[in-house]
């Protein structure tokens, strides 16, 4: 008699066993299936929800009065462009911090109104992390202007505004804030300096930690050793709820994803390990006479890996079906920002249907090595 | 064909040792008919296992065509079950998720061949069987599992038939009819060695041996 056959005569006989076996596997697909296709989004959406928190990392000209840089919003000090530069060049190595971008800001006059002038360059980023700056980006001739500055003087996104010599496109819908932002215009790192003529200055690098730190270690104590081995001549200011608030968020979806699906996996394989134990003992009389039959130790054993190997392949197929289906059916609503980066995997979907099987077989090998070593003599003379 | 050279075999049970098999020494010739008697506990299925290579003697050598069985590998031994000896139980040990063809088939080689086949037919067809090949053991009576349990036995012309108290749970008529198949086999040319409390097979028998207290004192 082939195995196979044997083995589906004897799933088709204990329905309930093979059934639960076949539930825990499911669910477990399920589990692992779902978590891997929201990944991609709750990843964005961390992403996003910490880039637009902003930046957290101010490292301003060293000269600079604390007092005056809070009360004013800015340095009144300016230091060469090329500090950013040589900054920019460290993000190659392991440092502890990212996404840098130096600005020129200073209060300045537009039409009688009092605003911040603020100029901004490219954002730097470390070779292979992140593709999208951190602000917005600033396209030539135009400026983004905050929600005050356009009440005031009755402009919209598309008007042309005059500051200082040089006339400019209005490029954002001014969103009201609540924070100095509303009172800002925002322009290219150049336009500014011009400006201002203040040609090769910035007084600002902004950038983030990288949040790999622990909670043993001071980051700001880091932060500064870092900086102050490439630029002596900067004071570095941190804004530590916002730091917090970042290495939180990234924490949360970090030790979920390290608690959930060891965890999901964990019980998957103690609940069919144990729906195996049920399985040798319930069929101790029939190992003993496939023995007395002369049937080898693996033969045996086949009938209960290969079981599990069966119900692993089912499993896989059901939960690939039902996770995919339910993560394009919910996941939009969970994630409705990056809800695009939710799609059907089907590489993922072929790593479960060979893995699982497996998965399953393993689970179920200390059992099938059980009934292998049950002494069958045991088993015939005593029943 | 058999030759048992001071078996003695013991078990720990609940703590204490038990003698099953005491320097049993006996020789069993091809184309016997051995009856075993005894009371119970008195070492009767420990024989018929260690016989069939199914449990290793504590002591003492047991030769199966010159072969010191539990010298062979296990795999070795398993092989010489599956071809040369037939095992019947008092409790049948069906497999019972398999229809009654399943249970004939399930002592052949992985693949059984198209003949293999249609000998597990013929012989479910001799046991009376063959009307209800689909069926599962449990929808047969106690004497037609015993019936399948022989027809299984019989599936790869063993040599030799080793059955522990076959008719221990049938009624006279079963018995006899059972009883009937292991005399049919035994005048084909086979051995057997029957562990049996009833004497109904002592008229077919060329030997009677008689255990007490796992030692051989007749026969």
């Amino acid at each position: 008699m082939q195995l196979w056959i044997q083995i589906i005569c004897e799933i088709g006989f204990r329905k309930l066993n093979a059934l639960f076996s076949l539930l825990g596997l499911t669910l477990a697909v399920i589990t692992v299936v779902a978590s891997q296709l929201i990944a991609v989004s709750d990843e964005r959406e961390t992403r996003r929800v910490t880039r637009d928190m902003g930046f957290n990392l101010r490292l301003i000209p060293a000269e600079t009065d604390l007092g005056q840089f809070y009360r004013d919003g800015f340095s009144r000090y300016a230091m060469d462009v090329s500090t950013l530069d040589r900054l920019a060049t460290q993000l190659t190595n392991n440092v502890s911090f990212n996404h840098l971008v130096g600005s020129l800001r200073r209060g300045y006059t537009v039409n009688d109104q009092g605003v911040l002038l603020v100029g901004l360059s490219k954002t730097y980023v470390a070779p292979g992390q992140g593709k999208k700056p951190m602000g917005f980006v600033i396209k030539t001739n135009t400026i983004h202007i905050g929600s005050e500055i356009a009440r005031s003087q009755k402009k919209n996104k598309g008007d042309t505004m005059q500051v200082g010599m040089k006339r400019f496109i209005i490029a954002n819908d001014p969103i009201e804030t609540g924070t100095s932002d509303d009172i800002t215009i925002f322009a290219r790192l150049g336009d500014v300096q011009s400006i201002l003529g203040l040609n090769g200055k910035i007084n600002e690098i902004e950038a983030i930690d990288c949040l790999c730190l622990t909670a043993d270690e001071d980051p700001l104590t880091i932060l500064r050793r870092e900086i102050s081995g490439i630029l002596p001549d900067v004071q570095v200011v941190h804004k530590q709820k916002l730091a917090d608030a970042r290495a939180k968020q990234r924490q949360t979806r970090e030790k979920v994803n390290a608690v959930v699906l060891p965890s999901v996996l964990l019980a998957g394989a103690v609940w069919v390990a144990l729906l195996a134990v049920f399985n040798v003992r319930d069929r101790r009389q029939e190992i003993g006479i496939l023995r007395a039959l002369g049937k080898s130790g693996w033969r045996i054993a086949g009938l209960f890996l290969g079981k599990a190997f069966l119900l692993g392949f089912v499993a896989a197929v059901i939960g690939v079906v039902l996770g995919m289906w339910a993560v394009m059916e919910f996941g939009p609503s969970l994630f409705p920002v990056t809800k695009k980066a939710i799609q059907i995997n089907p590489s993922l979907a072929f790593q479960m249907i060979i893995a699982t099987p497996l998965f399953a077989a393993f689970s179920s090998f200390i059992p099938a090595m059980l009934a292998v070593s049950h002494d069958p003599a045991e088993t015939l003379r005593d029943d | 064909m058999i030759h048992c050279d001071e078996v003695t075999k013991t078990f720990y049970k609940n703590g204490s040792e038990v003698l099953s098999l005491d320097r049993f020494t006996a020789e069993i010739r091809s184309g016997e008919f051995i009856t075993v008697r005894g009371p119970s506990g008195s070492g009767k299925t420990t024989l018929l296992l260690t016989l069939g290579g199914m449990q290793r003697p504590s002591s003492g050598k047991v030769h199966f065509n010159k072969h010191d069985l539990y010298a062979l590998s296990p795999k070795e031994r398993a092989s010489l079950r599956s071809a040369q000896i037939g095992f019947v139980f008092q409790m049948f040990y069906l497999v019972p998720y398999l229809d009654l063809l399943g249970n004939v088939l399930i002592a052949a080689p992985d693949k059984p061949d198209k003949m293999l086949r249609q000998r597990a037919v013929d012989l479910l067809e001799q046991f009376g069987l063959s009307q209800r090949m689909a069926h599962r053991p449990d929808e047969l009576s106690a004497g037609e599992r015993q019936r399948l349990a022989v027809a299984r036995a019989l599936l790869n012309r063993p040599k030799i038939l080793l059955a522990d108290e076959p008719t221990g749970n049938l009624d006279p008529d079963n018995a006899s009819g059972v009883i009937e198949h292991f005399v049919k086999f035994h005048q084909s040319g086979g051995t057997v060695v029957l562990v049996t409390h009833g004497t109904s097979a002592d008229t077919f028998a060329n030997r009677i041996m008689r255990l007490d207290q796992g030692r051989l004192i007749e026969g």
